[in-house]
């Protein structure tokens, strides 16, 4: 295949095809992998590029690798876990993202609109102030969160037919508000001395521990997965609940199905990385405006632009001015809303 | 009519698109878990001579006889290696360190929020020593998972400062060079208390930030410093560590004395109806040496004494 017919497969917002889907995501999936690998390659030390070739094999096979073991842990133990971590994180939010996007049929529906990642946060916050001991406390509490968060939305957006889309994206603003205030008050009074921890971990931090990793994965890929079987019923939904109920999609089952899946996707980022934003926002739009908008396409395509989105803004935040490192939600915040505002400007 | 038709071609293709793309996500991300996974198991670091200690939170640490390449992620964690004769084992600091001004010569590892923890691994540290006083606690479980010793300080008085140089003398193999130095900044914190002990004791407002106005509250370090310089601060009472405090609030307490850090002047002018503004007590205060848990903490209790209580120490000046 040339690659011109490539590019004519991906950039093609006619129906959806077996081949298109499969060529779209195998393309995408390359990308990932060589940006991992650059952004392995990059930091604030010197590593060459086949040194990272090098351990990535031995990691996978099992041999040592001829390296030094300062390079050894630098590649291995500190930038592979921070990339995969940054790929899973970005995955959860986009996917959660187009999932909400789909459900509530509003672009701008996103788990930081929607007050789910605050909702996420405040349940994380918590349990780093008032059960600092139990390391399993924050994931949980940050999944609690999110589900709580986005049952009180949905109670507060449920209203007479077509104005509950409207009135959930504003019942989620109001949410937002709050439970943002809320974290303030927890920060400024009750924090204390461990008040610079939360506040960096407010707007975003994917520097933490690794040992996370493996389990947050295995709620990401559960997440997406759920989301994904959806898809085609979403698609029908996207048209209208009651033009799907005809179609024979039980709207209440898929609607709980993926609520409470892009609920766990959100909690589980919130839980490692603190809230990020903008991702959820800006890759489905993205991925819709090349792709088209099936669904299907939709909400694998997103994970994986999703993954290399975050890995990259990382990246900047480990490199820029290193030594130091500036925090992650700054630089997703800087390049997303001039990008979304752009994508708002070319879809009208 | 059209729509079931569409609905069933859709649904047969539908399955096919599942199948692939279910088979390309999870050979992708289970192939990404193994590497984790197995970089996270594989650990080598066995110091020839080691022993075990207990830092200043209770944690057990296993530590270098004599580490030679030390990583200080703290300022005062900076001044007191330097105090203690060892400045050229010290292989990092932070961005922060400035003092002694050898410090500054010092590979920087970032600063204290957010250090690079592999430019700490490249730098092969032996022992990385942070203090409560700035950390934050995701880097130094980093740090624990890869096997570095990481001991921590945690003072929360001036005594507590002291005991701290002694610890870390210890830790580094520097006792005696610590028992010098904290026997001096003992004598010089006790001729301070002698000297005030009998004086009145003004009240002080001491203003850490400007907008809003923060303050310091019974648990903060500068509280303490306060106190032992022979004055009680007007929000010494407060639970929280750093609270914000309206102006009327300050006000209300009279305050006899203001202490400030640089700039400041507009809020200086909506105090004016304080003692300290009508009599002219408003003095800026060295942040490194009243902020800094390090043996600069004693000058700093020195100064604090002098403008307290001129009177007292007008003989030194």
């Amino acid at each position: 295949m040339s690659v011109k017919e490539l590019t004519h497969q991906i950039f093609s917002r006619e129906r959806l095809t077996a081949q298109r889907l499969a060529i779209t995501l195998a393309v995408l999936a390359m990308v990932l992998i060589a940006a991992s690998v650059f952004s392995i390659a990059v930091g604030s030390e010197h590593v060459g590029f086949t040194n990272v070739i090098r351990v990535i094999g031995a990691e996978i096979t099992g041999h040592a690798a001829d390296v030094s073991a300062e390079q050894r842990i630098i590649i291995a133990d500190i930038r592979l876990p921070r990339v995969l971590m940054a790929i899973v994180v970005g995955a959860a939010l986009a996917v959660a993202g187009s999932a909400y996007q789909a459900l509530l049929r509003n672009p701008l529906a996103d788990p930081g609109i929607l007050g789910i990642s605050s909702g996420a946060a405040l349940g994380a916050i918590s349990a780093t102030i008032f059960a600092e001991s139990l390391p399993i406390s924050r994931p949980v509490a940050a999944f609690g969160g999110a589900v709580i968060t986005i049952a009180v939305v949905y109670a507060v957006g449920q209203g007479r037919r077509e104005s509950g889309t409207v009135r959930l994206i504003l019942g989620g603003v109001i949410i937002n508000a709050l439970l943002s205030s809320i974290v303030i008050f927890l920060v400024t009074s009750v924090a204390g001395a461990r008040q610079r921890n939360v506040i960096s971990w407010l707007i975003g931090d994917l520097s933490g521990e690794s040992r996370l990793l493996l389990p947050v994965a295995v709620f990401v890929l559960i997440g997406i997965g759920a989301v994904y079987v959806n898809a085609r019923s979403l698609n029908l939904m996207m048209i209208g609940e009651q033009d799907a109920l005809t179609l024979g999609v039980e709207a209440r089952r898929v609607k709980i199905a993926v609520y409470l899946a892009a609920s766990l996707l959100t909690g589980a980022a919130v839980a490692v990385s603190g809230a990020i934003g903008f991702v959820g926002l800006i890759i489905p739009h993205a991925v819709r405006l090349v792709g088209g908008s099936d669904n299907r396409l939709v909400v694998p395509a997103s994970a994986l632009v999703g993954g290399i989105f975050l890995m990259l803004a990382d990246t900047i935040a480990r490199t820029a001015v290193a030594p130091r490192e500036l925090n992650i939600g700054v630089i997703t915040s800087l390049i997303g809303a001039p990008v979304f505002v752009y994508l708002l400007r070319r879809t009208n | 009519m059209n729509a079931h038709r569409l609905n069933a071609a859709d649904r047969e293709s539908s399955t096919r698109l599942r199948r692939i793309v279910s088979l390309v996500l999870f050979s992708l991300l289970p192939a990404t878990l193994t590497i984790s996974v197995s970089s996270c198991s594989s650990r080598k670091n066995s110091p020839v001579t080691s022993r075990t200690v207990t830092d200043e939170l209770g944690r057990i640490v296993q530590v270098p006889a004599q580490p030679q390449r030390i990583v200080s992620l703290a300022p005062s964690i900076t001044e007191i290696l330097f105090a203690l004769g060892v400045g050229d084992r010290v292989a990092g600091v932070t961005s922060y360190c400035d003092y002694p001004p050898a410090a500054r010569q010092k590979t920087p590892v970032g600063d204290t929020l957010k250090p690079s923890v592999e430019r700490i691994v490249a730098l092969k540290a032996d022992l990385v020593i942070i203090s409560t006083a700035s950390q934050v606690e995701a880097s130094f479980r980093k740090l624990e998972e890869l096997g570095i010793p990481v001991y921590v300080t945690n003072p929360r008085t001036i005594d507590g400062v002291v005991e701290s140089i002694d610890k870390i003398g210890e830790l580094i193999d520097a006792r005696e060079r610590a028992l010098e130095l904290t026997d001096e900044l003992r004598r010089r914190i006790t001729n301070v208390e002698t000297r005030v002990a009998k004086a009145s004791r003004p009240s002080v407002l001491v203003i850490l930030g400007t907008e809003p106005l923060i303050t310091a509250g019974a648990g903060s370090f500068i509280n303490d410093l306060i106190n032992r310089a022979g004055a009680r601060s007007i929000s010494a009472e407060e639970v929280a560590d750093y609270p914000q405090y309206s102006i009327e609030a300050v006000v209300a307490r009279q305050p006899e004395i203001i202490l400030l850090q640089a700039g400041g002047n507009e809020l200086i002018e909506r105090l004016r109806q304080t003692p300290a503004a009508r009599s002219n007590r408003v003095y800026h205060i060295d942040d490194d040496l009243l902020l800094r848990p390090g043996p600069r903490i004693v000058d700093g209790l020195e100064q604090l004494a002098a403008k307290f209580h001129p009177e007292l120490f007008e003989r030194d000046s």
